[in-house]
């Protein structure tokens, strides 16, 4: 039509213009170009119910106002709908004026030009339903499509999203595709219904739709997760946005916005339950690792210890020695893996105990020239001013040296390793010692120099495989170095080809004997090798036990009265019938205090009211009483074993009892170590030789023995009114060999004192020399196995020979070193290189060894 | 046996039925068992005393002492609760972490008891049953 118009130079041939117009089926107006009204047609006129008179020669924005009055904007929009169809020269549609009868009116709007001159603006009406999207009305919109189209047609475009109206009631005003795909409703099922029967019955039943109403319409909009159900009953896992739509201030409804996250709760769940069960695995790892590794070391280690105990050749016991020592290193590092973690956080602790460095220098030097080559040689320099004994952590010590002696031993295929110890600087508490090792190995490049102590690395990737190991070991190293109060490092060996490590460590000093002695007492740990026996000897050491309980006295310490009762029955039903009971510590020590030899052994809590199980031990410690103090306690932490230790207890249970356990640890200390007031019985005897000797000068000397005195006469009460056992030094060594199993002889014969004493710098002069300790002895089942299997009869005594303690260490650090006892099945005596803090007495020797019978409590 | 669910650690429970003269009469046990749950309530109390008064060390006392109880028991739900107690009574979590927050570590403390309150109510029945039914 409008091209007709257009090509106006030929109208007379077609029907007359103006009557087109006028038939026109769509409401139309003619406007001059300064937009006065020209012609109306006859549809127009129609629909607007107005006259050709009403219409003509109107100015047409006066003319709209006055029929529909629009608001100004609304009446705006026809005016840049007709400003931008002139500028474009192109039809526009204004957006809808909304009237006060309930409809909208917009205006199609066609310019007519011939060249650059307007000639008319054709406007063509169309009616419509009322604008909802009023919020919108001042934004600009594409040309050719109203805000309402477009955003009808993006809400219901929209497919991720399920995206509706609800009326103020909450019931479904709209519809959009997104939510027809959510939920799985068509538009004309779900329009009119309450948005609830989206909704599970929990949330119903907590009235969770109102509620969202509700903070809704007080905040303005509520968000929330949650299931939501589909048509089907299926439900998804959905994030939903309410707003409330307000229209001129008045509410109308609210808007619902619907997102399906099952896909990502999911992910998170299936990633969450990813890391959950890694977790557990890794600790489960970790935990069986440590159990399952850690067992079968501890079973070698004790068949080490016992087999050290047995007469070896030298050769043999260099070997069995070497056995050892490799084995504690390798269940160190095996306990340093599993402890990086620990490392790495600053946790690991450092123990402190005697360190004999000549003895652990020479042992790791032995230990390792056996790997090696004849093609290299050690040099081992100590230096003269090096301490024997200090106080600090020998299994780290140990343990850094061991890795850089280690490493040198790798490396270096001829030439030299020189280990080099000496004290470095001195001060009033400490030392710190130096050692130093160099090797004539292939050296370490100077660009891999820097790097040598990060964890997990190796100087050369192609040395890998070569050269074996973790890359862990510097790392570990100096970390140990640094948690002993040292430092590790590395230069090159200024002489040849090589390397230089070196680390430094400090040490306390040991101020006196007692301290000596204190930690004596913790290092007694060969008794051991009975807590991992197999469960048929466990039934067997029962039978032994019941023989032996009866005669027994223990004292029970633990506060609480379900233990308390618990245990006593667990004892009783082991055949323990005297058992006395304190319940705290403070009753304990005065317990034992007015009877020093009462008991046989004292099984204590730990965790009490008034005094703790640590003040407890210690306090009984205080006043010389030796007697078997065993822990009990439900603290589990690797440590808590120590501390007990520390504080002067002898053993550890951990809670809840467990039967077996404890007829192991009571098989231990009534069965397999010797009783401590025989102990004192021969400290008695060696004490009334050397009296004379010692009262006088030193008066703190004097002080003790007068308080061993004491103790010795309580004692000797003590065991004949409460055990009626007979005194061992009574020479009834008949009726003591009857509760040996298998009536073998025992291995053990040295003499055991447990006193700190200040005799050793007088009496070293007796051949017979005595381990100041708790000796076990050995399980006679395990004695035959050794003996079958490595065809070495017990019968000569050895004397050990590792160099350079002959005779001159202090009887801790050879305990450190090894701690051997020589055995006896003919009736001498064993030597040991132990330092004699007692000089045995020849009259207390004659009643141990006398009838070459075995001693039993 | 019966099954105590993860209440009870069976195998150190039955150590503890093993101690009876028979298993008609378990004159050992049961008065045992059931004076455990009298301590349980007279420690829950001072628990509550101590939760008001805000005294950490009392709980972590307390924890521990009731802990050793159950745990001599096999009272495993109970025993685990108490570690809570104590263990944040020592201002640390059950891991050994420093939790330096008082009212986190009551808060944490104040959650395990009702859970042990719980859980021992609900084990006191089942023992009831057993040992009414034996």
């Amino acid at each position: 039509m409008m091209h007709h118009l257009d090509g106006g130079g030929n109208a007379s041939s077609h029907p007359d213009l103006g009557l087109l117009f006028d038939l026109s089926p769509l409401p139309s107006l003619l406007l001059s170009p300064a937009w006065r009204i020209t012609r109306a047609s006859a549809r127009f006129l129609d629909e607007w119910h107005l006259s050709t008179e009403d219409c003509v020669g109107q100015e047409l924005l006066a003319f709209v106002q006055q029929q529909l009055s629009p608001s100004p904007i609304h009446l705006k929009f026809l005016t840049t709908a007709i400003d931008d169809a002139i500028a474009a020269r192109a039809e526009r549609t204004s957006m809808p004026m909304n009237t006060k009868r309930s409809v909208a009116w917009r205006a199609r709007v066609i310019p007519f030009f011939k060249g650059d001159e307007l000639l008319a603006i054709a406007t063509e009406w169309q009616e419509g339903p009322l604008s909802e999207l009023n919020l919108l009305k001042d934004e600009e919109v594409q040309p050719g499509l109203s805000t309402d189209e477009a955003f009808r047609i993006l809400v219901q475009a929209v497919k991720d999203y399920a995206i509706f109206l609800l009326d103020t009631t909450g019931r479904i005003a709209t519809w959009n595709t997104g939510a027809e795909l959510l939920k799985g409703y068509r538009r004309d099922e779900i329009v009119g219904k309450h948005f609830s029967v989206f909704y599970g019955k929990e949330d119903l039943a907590s009235k969770k739709p109102e509620m969202e109403l509700e903070i809704c319409m007080r905040d303005g909009r509520v968000e929330d997760e949650g299931w939501r159900y589909r048509k089907d009953g299926s439900r998804f896992w959905a994030n939903v946005v309410i707003t409330a739509v307000y229209k001129d201030g008045v509410h109308v409804g609210f808007g619902k916005v619907t997102r399906d996250l099952t896909e990502r709760k999911s992910a998170e769940s299936r990633l969450i339950a990813a890391y959950e069960e890694s977790e557990k695995l890794k600790s489960d790892f970790l935990a069986n690792m440590s159990h399952e590794i850690r067992t079968p070391m501890h079973g070698m280690l004790s068949a080490c210890a016992l087999l050290l105990d047995t007469t070896l050749s030298p050769r043999q016991r260099d070997i069995v020695g070497i056995m050892d020592e490799s084995g504690q290193v390798l269940l160190q590092v095996i306990n340093d893996i599993l402890d990086y973690s620990k490392l790495a956080s600053g946790s690991f602790s450092i123990h402190s105990d005697i360190v004999g460095i000549t003895s652990i220098v020479t042992l790791v030097v032995r230990s390792v020239q056996t790997t090696l080559p004849p093609s290299v040689h050690f040099e081992l320099f100590l230096a003269p001013d090096l301490p024997r004994s200090v106080q600090g952590d020998p299994l780290r010590y140990r343990q850094i040296l061991h890795n850089i002696v280690g490493n040198a031993a790798k490396f270096t295929e001829k030439g030299s390793i020189r280990v080099r110890a000496g004290v470095q600087r001195e001060d009033h508490d400490s030392y710190v010692v130096m050692t130093e090792v160099t090797d004539t190995g292939i050296g370490i490049p100077e660009a891999a120099a820097a790097g040598l102590f990060t964890p997990f690395t190796q100087f050369d990737a192609t040395t890998t495989k070569q050269y074996k190991g973790t890359g862990l070991g510097l790392s570990i190293a100096k970390s140990l170095a640094e948690l002993m109060g040292g430092s590790i490092g590395y230069r090159p060996n200024p002489e040849r080809h090589g390397s230089i490590f070196w680390f430094t460590a400090r040490f306390k000093k040991i101020k006196s004997l007692e301290q000596i002695q204190d930690w004596k007492s913790k290092l007694i740990r060969k008794g051991d090798a009975i807590l991992a026996l197999p469960e048929a000897d466990v039934v067997k050491l029962r039978q032994e036990l019941a023989e032996v309980a009866p005669i027994k006295s223990l004292l029970l310490v633990e506060d609480n009265v379900i233990n308390q009762t618990v245990m006593l029955v667990m004892l009783r039903s082991l055949g323990f019938k005297n058992t006395a009971l304190a319940s705290n510590g403070s009753e304990a020590v005065n317990m034992v205090r007015s009877k020093p030899a009462a008991y046989d052994i004292v099984l204590m809590d730990i965790n009490m009211p008034i005094m703790d199980g640590h003040q407890a031990s210690r306090a009984i410690r205080d006043v010389g009483i030796q007697v078997p103090i065993v822990a009990m306690t439900a603290y589990a932490l690797k440590g808590d074993r120590e501390r007990c230790l520390e504080h002067g207890m002898n053993d550890y249970i951990p809670k809840p009892v467990d039967k077996k356990y404890l007829i192991k640890v009571l098989g231990k200390w009534l069965l397999h170590m010797k009783d401590y007031r025989k102990a004192f019985d021969e400290q008695m005897n060696k004490l009334r030789g050397y009296e004379a000797l010692t009262l006088g000068p030193k008066g703190h000397v004097a002080e003790r023995l007068q308080q061993l005195s004491l103790s010795i006469q309580n004692e000797g009460e003590g065991k004949r009114s409460a055990s009626g056992l007979p005194d061992v030094s009574d020479k009834s060594a008949e009726d003591v060999r009857a509760l040996e199993p298998h009536g073998t002889q025992s291995s053990d014969d040295t003499i055991v004192g447990v006193h700190p004493t200040p005799l050793i710098e007088h009496h070293q002069t007796s051949s017979v020399v005595s381990s100041p300790r708790f000796e076990p002895l050995l399980p006679p089942v395990q004695l035959e196995l050794l003996d079958s299997s490595l065809g070495m009869g017990i019968t000569a005594t050895d004397m050990i020979t590792i160099p350079p303690a002959q005779g001159s260490h202090t009887s801790a650090e050879a305990a450190d070193s090894g701690g051997d006892t020589g055995t006896s099945a003919n009736g001498t005596t064993a030597t040991t290189p132990l330092d004699p803090p007692f000089d045995s007495n020849h009259g207390a020797a004659d009643v141990i060894h006398g009838d070459d019978s075995t001693l039993q409590p | 046996m019966p099954d105590f669910g993860d209440h009870v650690d069976n195998g150190i429970f039955s150590q503890i039925l093993e101690m009876d003269e028979s298993d008609h009469d378990r004159d050992f046990s049961e008065p045992l068992v059931f004076n455990f749950f009298e301590q349980a309530q007279e420690t829950f109390v001072k628990m509550d005393a101590a939760l008001a008064a805000r005294d950490l060390n009392e709980l972590s006392t307390l924890g521990h002492f009731l802990k050793g109880s159950s745990a001599t028991l096999g009272f495993n739900k109970i025993r685990d609760s108490c570690q809570v107690v104590q263990q944040y009574g020592h201002k640390l979590t059950v891991d050994g972490v420093s939790e330096p927050d008082d009212n986190v570590c009551l808060k944490k403390i104040a959650e395990a008891l009702q859970t042990a309150k719980v859980d021992t109510a609900e084990l006191e029945k089942k023992m009831r049953k057993f040992f009414g039914a034996e």
